[in-house]
């Protein structure tokens, strides 16, 4: 008998031992190739290097996280098959991404239809929060903020400037055409005239039409819709033609990656106020741990999904395995609409009634090739009004 | 305060024409290389904007991190994709180029599928800028501004393709490559060296790709994905001009760079290349056999 219970306990201990609990497995969806692969080996860097961190201190609740990788080339396309990759080879429980706003407009459908979480940390295209939430799409759930959340407090501000009219130049992309409609009402609200609206395909080489298209319309100011990638060049031209309009931005043209680009003369983009929710500086530690790793300064989309990671989906998972004992993905997606977080780097995550959380909104101004915040603003609901 | 606006049409103009002419040397160089492989190998090479890219890449070594003066690592630029036609031909065209033209087709295209990955991986995402002293400084003429490095840009094209049609007309070599473009059959029969004069092709389409690289890379950016569309823009000038007639290409890429730089700054620059491609198709429905007409050869 007692060798029966020394042998039934042996096993048990063996048994235990063994069954250590499986990671909780995280997709990461962006542009990973194409035009715009910029954005996703940010995502995969940033998305590595908080993996790692959570894993370096124990994981979450005693489960370490698994990181998968999709690429959506920035197209919606691509973004449903980088879904049902995510889902159905990697059998993640939740995805992060997708980083651009066509693709999160293609990926939602895909994620309602299969019943997965996706916390979209980048997209800002006003339509998505519209459609998610109580607007149809239970599954979606959303970080960043949107342009049209935005458009009317960069409209008042540039108006607080002086600005009397303005002309668009915007990505000709789901980010960009979204960008353009909310800008043109909210410039109707704060009384700037809009002269006229460009769009232009990334990756362009040569924005010297287009630059002479807004010379002949003549605004104080000019409103661009354009990633850092892009931003060098076209800064450049800028300065070669002799304009001297006041630029404000929304994408990454005021970031420490358009600066990165333009070392050799910073200066380029001197007076360029740019409307966003993160910037170097919000978490230096963070700062310093990726250009320690990665030797260039942290990038805007990498940042994103490890705050997305860090502040919303790992508290998600929290509560998911406090309250249900488990972290599959409906008690994931029923957890996120308790997160509560009030100081993220970005600030406050808690998801309202469409999934949107109102972080803060900073306005950030280049000179001397140095990024300085000149507003940082609370958002809410009473924005859009 | 906003400058009041420049109402000069003329110099409006004479801007849009010098940025066409400037886009059409570059989409010239590309075609012209283009229509040699067609012309002489009778393959259409789909990786040929990779070597547009990797011309770009080598510039960028040679120029900002070996710290090369411009003129040497604008020079190095094409001697190292010599280097990488020649491989290129021994290895990928050699193996396909008795095959179908389907193979052909899957193969080039592969192959510009893996070189932009490597540039991925070797190169990273981050965009590369490579300005010069030349990118930078600007003339202003009556109101008409441009940099410098514009103007290089258009003196060496003008330098190169008479160089193209000196060597391609004078030398033994261009000679060959011409008799193969009409007859490649008769050229092995009568001893020519088919395999080295089409080695000698890929060579120096090669180089023009990156001449082309070196001199428009302190104006724009390089990235991996740089060479796709110009791929695209650089095959419908040699369909315009003729199907492997160089100097068709030529002609045909200047026709779409100053397309492209009038639709986009009088039409709508969202649009451009499409109106750039409608006139394509318009032109060879019109004149189905390309501008120039059908020829034999290169």
């Amino acid at each position: 008998m007692r060798l029966v219970l020394t042998i039934g306990t042996l096993l048990l201990m063996a048994l235990s031992a063994g069954a250590q609990a499986p990671p909780i497995r995280i997709g990461f969806a962006s542009a990973m190739s194409g035009p715009a692969a910029i954005t996703g080996e940010g995502v995969k860097w940033g998305a590595t290097l908080a993996v790692e961190e959570i894993n370096a201190k124990g994981g979450v609740g005693g489960r370490k996280i698994e990181a998968f990788f999709a690429d959506n080339k920035a197209q919606p396309g691509e973004a449903v098959s980088a879904v049902r990759k995510l889902a159905d080879v990697d059998q993640v429980d939740v995805i992060i991404g997708q980083t651009h706003s066509g693709a999160c407009l293609g990926a939602m459908p895909v994620v309602k239809e299969i019943g997965l979480p996706m916390v979209i940390e980048a997209c800002s295209h006003p339509k998505i929060r519209e459609m998610s939430g109580k607007g149809g799409n239970e599954w979606t759930f959303r970080v960043a903020l949107d342009d049209e959340i935005m458009a009317h407090t960069f409209a008042r501000y540039m108006a607080r400037q002086g600005v009397k009219s303005a002309s668009i130049l915007a990505m000709n992309n789901d980010f960009g055409r979204g960008a353009a409609t909310a800008y043109d009402a909210a410039f109707k609200k704060a009384g700037v005239q809009l002269l006229s609206t460009e769009f232009f395909d990334p990756g362009q080489p040569d924005y010297r039409p287009v630059l002479t298209r807004l010379k002949r319309a003549n605004p104080e100011s000019i409103l661009a819709v354009i990633l850092a990638s892009d931003g060098a060049p076209f800064m450049r031209q800028f300065r070669e033609l002799g304009l001297t309009q006041k630029i404000f931005s929304r994408g990454s043209l005021g970031s420490a990656e358009f600066l990165h680009q333009v070392k050799d003369n910073p200066r380029v983009g001197d007076g360029v106020v740019e409307a966003s929710y993160w910037i170097t500086g919000l978490d230096p530690e963070w700062d310093r741990k990726w250009t320690e790793r990665y030797k260039i300064p942290p990038r805007i989309h990498g940042s994103l999904s490890a705050i997305t990671l860090r502040w919303a989906v790992v508290p998600a998972l929290e509560i998911a395995l406090k309250k249900h004992g488990k972290a599959d993905r409906a008690s994931i997606r029923a957890a996120l609409e308790e997160v509560d977080v009030k100081d993220s780097p970005l600030g406050p995550i808690k998801f309202d009634a469409n999934h949107q959380a109102w972080i803060n909104m900073i306005l950030i101004e280049m000179r001397d090739g140095q990024l300085r915040i000149l507003e940082k603003l609370p958002t809410s609901p009473a924005l859009l009004n | 305060m906003p400058r009041p606006p420049d109402t000069s049409l003329i110099t409006d103009l004479l801007e849009q024409l010098l940025h066409g002419i400037t886009l059409g040397a570059m989409y010239a160089m590309v075609a012209a290389g283009l229509a040699l492989m067609l012309g002489v190998a009778r393959l259409i090479n789909f990786a040929h904007g990779e070597f547009f890219m990797l011309g770009a890449y080598a510039f960028w070594f040679a120029y900002s991190e070996l710290g090369m003066p411009y003129p040497l690592a604008a020079l190095l630029a094409p001697a190292v994709m010599v280097v990488f036609g020649v491989a290129y031909q021994r290895t990928v065209i050699r193996a396909i180029l008795p095959r179908s033209w389907h193979v052909q087709l899957i193969a080039t295209l592969a192959t510009s599928i893996v070189l932009t990955n490597l540039a991925i991986i070797v190169f990273g995402t981050q965009p590369k800028e490579v300005p010069t002293v030349l990118s930078s400084r600007v003339l202003d003429v009556g109101g008409l501004r441009v940099v410098w490095q514009r103007l290089v840009v258009l003196a060496a094209s003008l330098l190169i393709f008479w160089g193209l049609q000196r060597f391609v007309a004078r030398t033994r070599t261009g000679r060959a490559m011409r008799a193969m473009s009409q007859n490649r059959e008769a050229c092995a029969v009568v001893g020519v060296d088919v395999q080295r004069t089409a080695m000698v092709t890929f060579a120096l389409s090669a180089a023009l790709a990156a001449a082309a690289a070196a001199l428009v890379s302190p104006l724009f950016n390089i990235f991996p994905d740089m060479g796709t569309t110009l791929t695209l823009k650089a095959f419908a000038a040699v369909v315009a001009g003729g199907f492997g007639y160089v100097n068709g290409a030529i002609a045909a890429s200047f026709l779409i760079g100053l397309t492209e730089a009038l639709a986009g700054s009088y039409i709508s620059y969202a649009y451009k290349d499409a109106i750039a491609f409608v006139i394509m198709i318009a032109v060879l429905l019109w004149r189905p056999q390309g501008l120039f007409g059908r020829r034999i050869g290169i």
